[in-house]
């Protein structure tokens, strides 16, 4: 059995900033800016834990004679260096952003630049192994708002242009617009629920 | 540029060619660099986190502000310490008290941003669709501009009617009303599959964007190189 303080607090806090979000009562927002904010420092908080947590498994994996503990010890290199450096000077100093531009953005960068071989490799892959109605939709609305960006081989060719303006602003808007409508009622779905205490994601045993 | 960016130059132009490796496969150095990505993205997290958050608004009223604004930070205090326990197998039972906190805040936050941030706006905007006045679909034209409003009212339903996974037992006209959805669902799934399409341009749009900066700058980079050994 879970324990009813935790579940106590979680619908207690939660029904208060909820209310907080659509009552124009002074009291409840002000107290949904101070529960906000308490819990903007304990999400930072959380954050520094699973930091924590990630350096002492790392820390486990470079300890043990594992097959791959050069990884695990290049990564507990790296985020000490990090947090020494950047820890020490700011994180707006020159030598922290040193680190940010020379090593972080060049890796990111990179990433996502070798999606763009992923992304076509994956298309390709789509169109062999379900060569199927909506394959094709998918695919062809992909290479149509592709080619149709900027003048083909210098060929701007009338027409195509006005067709890529109108699949973003009418079927891509309304294929849109059901999937966030649809996320959104899940969403409240899943809030609803916590709040009521039939989920309680939150351990205690 | 100095000696620091020179070296900050090579060390991107090293960590570019590492992670352009995994085009010819898997390796070593892909992971490697991987590692350093995470270490040094994880770094980076928390000294954010320490300065713009756990500094200004936990520490510093603490010690540096009025009595009030004192009182007012212990109880973060204590649920963040609390909190710190997770790091212990052995004492984590007591961190789900701030969860459970945590877990109430973020669901009220996600159903008040849900309702006022999505649904009503997008609910809105669905309403305006056949309003002539008010929406600007396409078309200066009417008819046209009525026929796409049509069209993105039938394809919002057929995609809502999609995402209907509710189980419905029992008479026969429940079943006959599943089998309706699952039919207007196939039409949304059409429009989804557009959405998606036009989402799939847009990302390799983003990393053909990047493949470019990054070549240009490695390019640059080489030909910096070979300018000095050159003069």
């Amino acid at each position: 059995m879970k324990n009813p303080v935790y579940t106590a607090i979680a619908i207690g806090v939660g029904i208060v900033v909820l209310l907080g979000y659509f009552l124009q009562i002074d009291l409840l927002a002000n107290l949904r800016i101070v529960l906000l904010e308490w819990a903007t420092i304990l999400v930072a908080v959380a954050l520094l834990v699973g930091i924590v947590n990630l350096f002492v498994v790392h820390f486990r994996k470079s300890a043990a004679d594992q097959q791959n503990r050069i990884n695990s010890i290049v990564l507990i290199v790296s985020m000490t260096i990090t947090l020494l450096v950047a820890g020490w000077f700011g994180p707006t100093h020159t030598y922290s952003l040193w680190i940010f531009n020379y090593i972080q953005i060049p890796i990111e960068a990179s990433l996502m630049a070798i999606l763009t071989v992923m992304l076509i490799y994956a298309g390709i892959r789509l169109l062999r192994r379900k060569p199927n109605l909506l394959t094709i939709v998918f695919i062809a609305t992909a290479v149509i708002i592709l080619l149709m960006s900027g003048a083909l081989f210098g060929i701007d060719i009338p027409g195509l242009s006005e067709l890529r303006i109108w699949i973003g602003k009418v079927p891509a808007v309304a294929g849109a617009r059901g999937i966030l409508l649809g996320v959104s009622l899940g969403i409240v779905a899943a809030g609803l629920r916590i709040l009521i205490g039939a989920d309680r994601p939150y351990g205690g045993s | 540029m100095s000696f620091g960016d020179w070296i900050g130059a090579f060390l991107g132009f090293v960590l570019t060619l590492l992670v352009f490796s995994y085009l010819i496969g898997d390796n070593p150095l892909f992971r490697i660099t991987l590692h350093i990505f995470i270490g040094v993205s994880a770094g980076f997290a928390a000294v954010v986190a320490i300065y713009n958050v756990i500094l200004p608004q936990l520490l510093e009223p603490i010690f540096i502000s009025n009595r009030n604004e004192q009182i007012l930070a212990i109880f973060p205090l204590i649920l963040a310490g609390l909190l710190i326990t997770k790091i212990s197998h052995r004492f984590a039972f007591i961190g789900n008290l701030p969860m459970s906190y945590l877990v109430g805040v973020s669901a009220a936050v996600a159903i008040g941003g849900a309702v006022t941030g999505t649904l009503i706006p997008q609910l809105l905007a669905s309403m305006n669709l056949l309003d002539v006045q008010a929406s600007q679909v396409f078309d200066a034209n009417v008819g046209l501009r009525l026929l796409n409003g049509v069209i993105i009212l039938i394809g919002t339903l057929a995609s809502l009617a999609y995402f209907q996974f509710g189980t419905l037992s029992g008479s026969s006209q429940r079943n006959q009303f599943q089998s309706w959805i699952e039919g207007i669902g196939k039409i949304g799934q059409i429009f989804i599959a557009i959405m998606f399409g036009f989402l799939f341009a847009g990302i390799f749009s983003a990393a053909l964007t990047a493949l470019i900066g990054r070549v240009i700058t490695s390019l640059d980079f080489l030909r910096g190189i070979l300018g000095l050994f050159l003069q």
